[in-house]
């Protein structure tokens, strides 16, 4: 990942990083979905005005049109107040399940980098078995285990990044504590726990922020796809991987049910790559 | 060279037990009863007791202290037994070997695909010279990485199977019902592929013996191909446990949208209905695929670069 | 799933080694390559079938898709209806039931009687009929067969609510057995003419119940071929095929189909396309939507109505809310049934009438009961104290009119059926959560009894699935603590006489519904879609399929 980059002060790169960015138009635009994505979430109301749970039965599987931009679905609901309602579940799942990765992990990777020898080797193996199984079948032995909901799949997808982020925090906890500036900051009789707080998490925070924006997407893809598979959301809530799994028996006939919601899925995950790696390159000039 | 082979496979097979602890912790520690699934009956009105109950439970061992149950697996799995699903009552290990070829098939195709697609963009990014073609070259992977697998699996079906009539989507027909799978799970595999292709090119394009290459008058294309190429893909081969355990993962969804028979399926079908057992076993065969496709990495890499003996592991 | 735009870079720097050694993904590619091939020349007919006018042909194949993967080959252990249609082909059972009358009649039991009480049943078998490995099939198989099921326990889930009360098989010459039950079972005549109480070879029980899966042994008129999990069973004809059930077309003949194969194909739409593109010749669950497209495009569709409980709300009756008799009304009221039937289902399908579907035995139409009425429900909601809310809930005491439901997924309209009942559940004012379990939750959440409503249904021709789901000393689905309808529901078992037994079953419909102990809202159909060149492909009385008549012209 982005074990080799290194950010001091991200605040002061901030204006080019800008000016950087109105040469970029794909940057921008995936700005502005993002910016619909998070609005959609908050303030679903703002986007559409139709009920996502109450249809009109008679008006059922009625195509795109001006009225109804997705169309409807088979008990005549609004597809597009159902995305748009369908944000904010599938984000909360995706922002617990790195939180999930995060938290734990950054604190694994922090105490296996600072303590060094036996405590890293063992954090560092099991860091490796975890990687060796490979993602998707461990998220659903958790949900084997846990059983099924939006919460429970979050749980399983965010357990399973768990590896990665302790991996990006060691590697920088490694590389801060060899720099000068903590080296004199111990020398000057600071102890351990003090000088992890004060110095080396601020320095190696950056490269462990871009990497949860790069594990975004594919967290949003691993929920969509679980949820798709039948283990996410309850209905009638609407979240988008259930809503593509709710249209597939009416492939035949209705395509709209299928494809908008995944269209969406799509779009959101492609702008939130390209904001992560426009953040990677960002710390990686930085240096 | 011995020793380093001897480590690489001790290695391999720590990380497999502990592989199979960990996936025994998860699924044995957590709540849930399976036997409840024989007695659900699929749904229908039945009548059982709770003697009944237990001599099954009996019957599969589930109600040993759990260290002991733990040992008891971990010997049995050691000789090749994961046990008996206790959905149907069928040994795991049978169950797999039955239905792993259909996977292989559909993961080769897919794997070759992935590779096939991958490799070119990369190439043809690197080779053109005009911008806009490069540009859109290599944001292609981007797509391709960020489009749900299923959803690409449906489009496929509908478009191409439905609407135009192409090509079947169903079931194990030939070649023909292989192509709408195999390029659905291969596109996201591509996608990695062709990224990491595009970056060890790009470096390689740096390397002073291009130039060289160059000014002793070869063609672009060549070197690009002969040179370049070459050495770039080194690193991309390194990605090739990844990849593996990407495909594998990916025919759960994909065996799923196409109604294909496999290993893939059977997950699905196990995760359903909590046949504790049966996960187990596929996460396994995810392990193993995994290991293996690494220690190849790790006992190949050194014939094609030398210097990897003497340092650490291949990453990953 | 897991992998990164710049996935880490391995231990060494770039080579600068301009020449690169062999390609190390060579065996790989080879074993791929082996792999490839061998699916392309494993993989080929499809069935081809001659042509020919209404006069039924022997010989030919048959593919069917079923929706779900049966679970096992053995009939004793079947529990879906997936698992039972190629079960089912396997055995024979002793009687047969008339789809259209609900008459029992002979199979291979010639004859019967039953006692007055219905403790005793005797059955004579018909002579000269064998197991696939020449077994006979005779009064000691018989015995050995139920006493089985007593072993067999929760694997054989049907066959074992069918004995309850067994006591003994007795063996009273070779054709002659004598069944004896604790209590009245008159329940017992209708279930032997189910799969699950088909015959079984002897040397079949001997095995190991897993085992049996994969190489069960019957009298049936197809044999087992290969039965794999999740992927397909695979049945030949048997040649000396000669006894079966007195309903059949040409019971002294063998099948007319050569091979029956199985295949599992879990996607509707896929399903649906494999149909119309000719790669299967017949396929089971029919999405509702689908049906007007396969129609159209010229290909057959089958419906029947299951027999036994229909698709239905069970309140779980020690809960506060749902205790209350005037909320259970005002629940029933509020489900507008056409309005299910004709948005998320099709016109194959039937909204309730009564407590049983409509080809149940005693079925008794009581439609005045379920009418819909969103006012008198309001009323009653009044009535029991919930006052309208300031959102459009109903309150009482500041606590809102909150039902939790849960349901599985063991037929796909099940999900927008749902969401439409709780949009109409709303318009009066009641919030339902819906609340999704797997099949093996299932159970376990009905026995915790942590909901207010579960949603189900049961396929049996017989009333008795009353008694199954009601009963205390049974399933008891809606947790009834009632002595008159126990014995009610006891009573109807007692007696074999349609007469006596009519008018109990009548009565016993009625009071479910005015007690509300169950909400009936739709019958199940079994929708199969069929090649046009596909006919006879039968209903048994529980909507199951039989192939022995089955031909291709």
């Amino acid at each position: 990942m982005t074990s080799e980059t290194l950010e001091r002060s991200p605040a002061a790169a901030w204006p080019s990083r800008a000016r950087a960015a109105l040469r970029a138009p794909g940057l921008v635009l995936s700005v502005v979905l993002l910016v619909l994505v998070g609005l959609a979430a908050l303030a679903p109301g703002l986007l559409t005005g139709q009920d996502p749970l109450t249809g009109v039965p008679a008006d059922k599987l009625l195509p795109p049109s001006l009225e109804h931009p997705f169309g409807t679905d088979q008990l005549g609901r609004d597809l597009l107040s159902r995305t748009v309602h369908g944000t904010a579940p599938t984000l909360r799942a995706a922002l617990l399940a790195i939180a999930i990765g995060l938290v734990p992990g950054s604190l694994l990777g922090l105490l296996a980098g600072a303590a060094g020898g036996v405590v890293d080797d063992v954090l560092m193996r099991v860091a490796d078995v975890l990687l060796a199984i490979p993602g998707l079948l461990l998220s659903l032995a958790l949900i084997t285990a846990l059983g099924f909901g939006t919460t429970r799949v979050a749980v399983a997808v965010g357990a399973v990044s768990i590896a990665g982020f302790a991996r990006v925090m060691r590697a920088q906890v490694l590389r801060v504590r060899e720099s000068d500036y903590v080296e004199a900051a111990h020398a000057s009789g600071t102890r351990w726990p003090g000088v992890l707080l004060r110095h080396v998490l601020p320095g190696a925070w950056g490269p462990v922020v871009v990497f949860a924006a790069v594990e975004f997407g594919t967290v949003v893809l691993a929920i969509s796809s679980l949820s798709f598979l039948g283990y996410g959301a309850v209905p009638p809530e609407p979240e988008w991987g259930s809503l593509v799994a709710g249209g597939r028996d009416y492939l035949a006939t209705s395509w709209w049910l299928t494809t908008l919601p995944g269209l969406t899925i799509a779009l959101t995950v492609l702008a939130a790559n390209r904001i992560a790696r426009a953040l990677d390159r960002g710390t990686g000039e930085a240096l | 060279m011995g020793r380093y082979v001897a480590r690489r496979l001790l290695q391999a097979v720590l990380v497999l037990w502990a592989a199979y602890t960990l996936s025994f912790a998860v699924l044995y520690l957590l709540p849930g009863d399976p036997v409840e699934i024989m007695a659900a009956g699929g749904g229908e009105v039945t009548e059982v007791t709770e003697e009944q109950l237990d001599a099954v439970r009996a019957e599969y061992g589930l109600d040993a202290p759990l260290a002991e149950q733990y040992l008891d697996r971990l010997g049995a799995a050691l000789t090749g037994d994961l046990g008996t699903s206790v959905q149907t009552g069928e040994r795991v290990s049978a169950m797999v070997a039955e239905q792993l070829p259909a996977t292989l098939q559909l993961t080769c195709a897919g794997g070759a695909l992935a590779l096939l697609l991958g490799s070119a963009v990369a190439l043809a990014g690197a080779h053109t010279r005009r911008p806009w073609l490069r540009q859109l070259l290599l944001s292609l992977p981007s797509v391709g990485a960020s489009a749900p697998t299923f959803w690409v699996g449906l489009l496929l079906i509908q478009l191409v199977s439905f609407r135009w009539g192409l090509l079947p989507a169903i079931g194990d027909q030939g070649w023909r019902s292989l192509v709408l799978p195999a390029l659905t799970l291969a596109l996201p595999t591509s996608a990695v592929l062709a990224q990491v292709f595009a970056k060890s090119l790009r470096d390689a394009l740096r390397e002073p013996y291009v130039e060289t290459a160059l000014a002793k008058g070869a063609s672009r294309a060549r070197v690009t191909l002969r040179h370049a190429a070459r050495n770039a893909s080194l690193p991309a081969f390194t990605v090739f446990g990844v990849l593996v355990g990407n495909l594998l993962a990916g025919s759960v969804v994909v065996e799923t949208v196409f109604s294909r028979t496999g290993v893939g399926r059977i997950t699905a079908t196990s995760v359903t209905v909590q046949d504790i057992p049966v996960v187990q076993g596929l996460v396994m065969l995810g392990a193993v695929a995994f290991v293996l496709a690494n220690l190849l990495v790790d006992l190949v890499y050194p014939l094609l670069d030398p210097r990897v003996t003497t340092g650490g592991a291949v990453a990953r | 799933m897991r992998f990164s735009l710049s996935p880490s870079s391995p231990a060494s720097s770039p080579s600068l080694f301009p020449t690169a050694r062999r390609r190390p993904a060579v065996p790989a590619a080879l074993l791929c390559g082996v792999l490839l091939v061998s699916g392309c020349s494993s993989a080929a007919s499809s069935s081809g079938s001659g042509q020919g006018g209404g006069e039924p042909v022997s010989g030919g194949e048959l593919t069917f898709a079923l929706a779900s993967a049966p679970t096992c080959a053995d009939p004793q252990q079947a529990g879906t209806n997936d698992t039972i249609y190629p079960a089912r082909q396997l055995v024979d059972s002793l009687t047969d039931q008339d789809p259209e009358t609900g008459e029992i009649v002979p199979w291979l039991a010639e004859s019967w009687e039953v006692n007055e009480d219905a403790t005793v049943y005797t059955f004579t078998l018909r002579e000269g009929v064998t197991f696939s490995d020449g077994a006979p099939v005779d009064a000691e198989a018989l015995r050995r067969n139920l006493d089985g099921i007593q072993e067999l326990g929760p694997r054989a889930p049907l066959a074992l609510s069918y004995l309850t009360g067994y006591q003994s098989t007795e063996v009273l010459d070779e054709l002659t057995a004598e069944v004896t039950f604790e209590r009245p079972n008159a329940q017992f005549l209708q279930a032997t003419s189910t799969p699950a109480l088909g015959l079984l070879s002897p040397a079949t029980l001997e095995d190991d119940p897993a085992d049996r899966c994969v190489t069960v042994v019957g009298s049936g008129p197809f044999t087992l071929e290969e039965y794999r999990l999740n992927s397909f069973v695979r049945q030949v004809r048997r040649e000396d095929y000669a006894w079966g059930s007195s309903l059949w077309d040409e019971p002294e003949g063998p099948a007319r189909l050569d091979r029956l194969t199985f295949e599992v194909i879990p996607e509707s739409g896929v399903r649906t396309g494999g149909l119309s593109s000719q790669q299967v010749d017949a396929i089971g669950g029919v999405a509702p939507q689908d049906e007007a497209t396969l129609e159209a495009s010229g290909l057959t569709l089958e419906r029947r109505a299951n027999p036994g409980l229909p698709f239905s709300l069970f309140p779980q009756l020690e809960r506060p809310i749902p205790a209350d008799p005037r909320v259970r009304q005002a629940v029933s009221l509020a489900i507008d049934r056409q309005e299910v039937v004709d948005t998320v289902l099709s016109e194959s399908y039937r909204p309730a009438t009564s407590s049983l579907a409509s080809t149940t035995d005693l079925y008794a139409d009581q439609s005045d009961l379920l009418a819909h009425d969103p006012a008198a429900a309001e009323a009653l909601l009044e009535e029991a104290g919930w006052e309208e809310g300031p959102d459009g809930i109903r309150e009482r005491d500041g606590q809102p009119l909150h039902l939790d439901i849960v349901w599985g997924a063991n037929f796909g309209p099940n999900q927008p059926s749902l969401e439409l009942i709780q949009q109409q559940l709303r318009e009066v004012g009641i919030d339902v959560t819906l609340r999704t379990v797997t099949i093996a939750e299932y159970n376990a959440v009905r026995e915790e009894g942590d909901y207010d409503y579960a949603w189900s249904n049961t396929t049996r021709t017989d009333p008795d699935i009353l008694r199954a789901a009601f009963s205390a000393e049974l399933a008891n689905l809606s947790r009834v603590d009632d002595p008159d309808l126990e014995a009610l529901l006891n009573e109807q078992n007692a007696s074999v006489d349609p007469e006596v037994r009519g008018p109990l079953v009548e009565r016993l419909q009625r009071e479910l519904l005015e007690k509300g102990y169950l909400v009936p809202v739709f019958e199940l159909t079994t929708v199969l879609g069929l090649d046009g060149d596909v006919h006879d492909l039968d209903f048994e009385a529980s909507s199951r399929l039989q192939f022995h008549d089955t031909w291709r012209g």
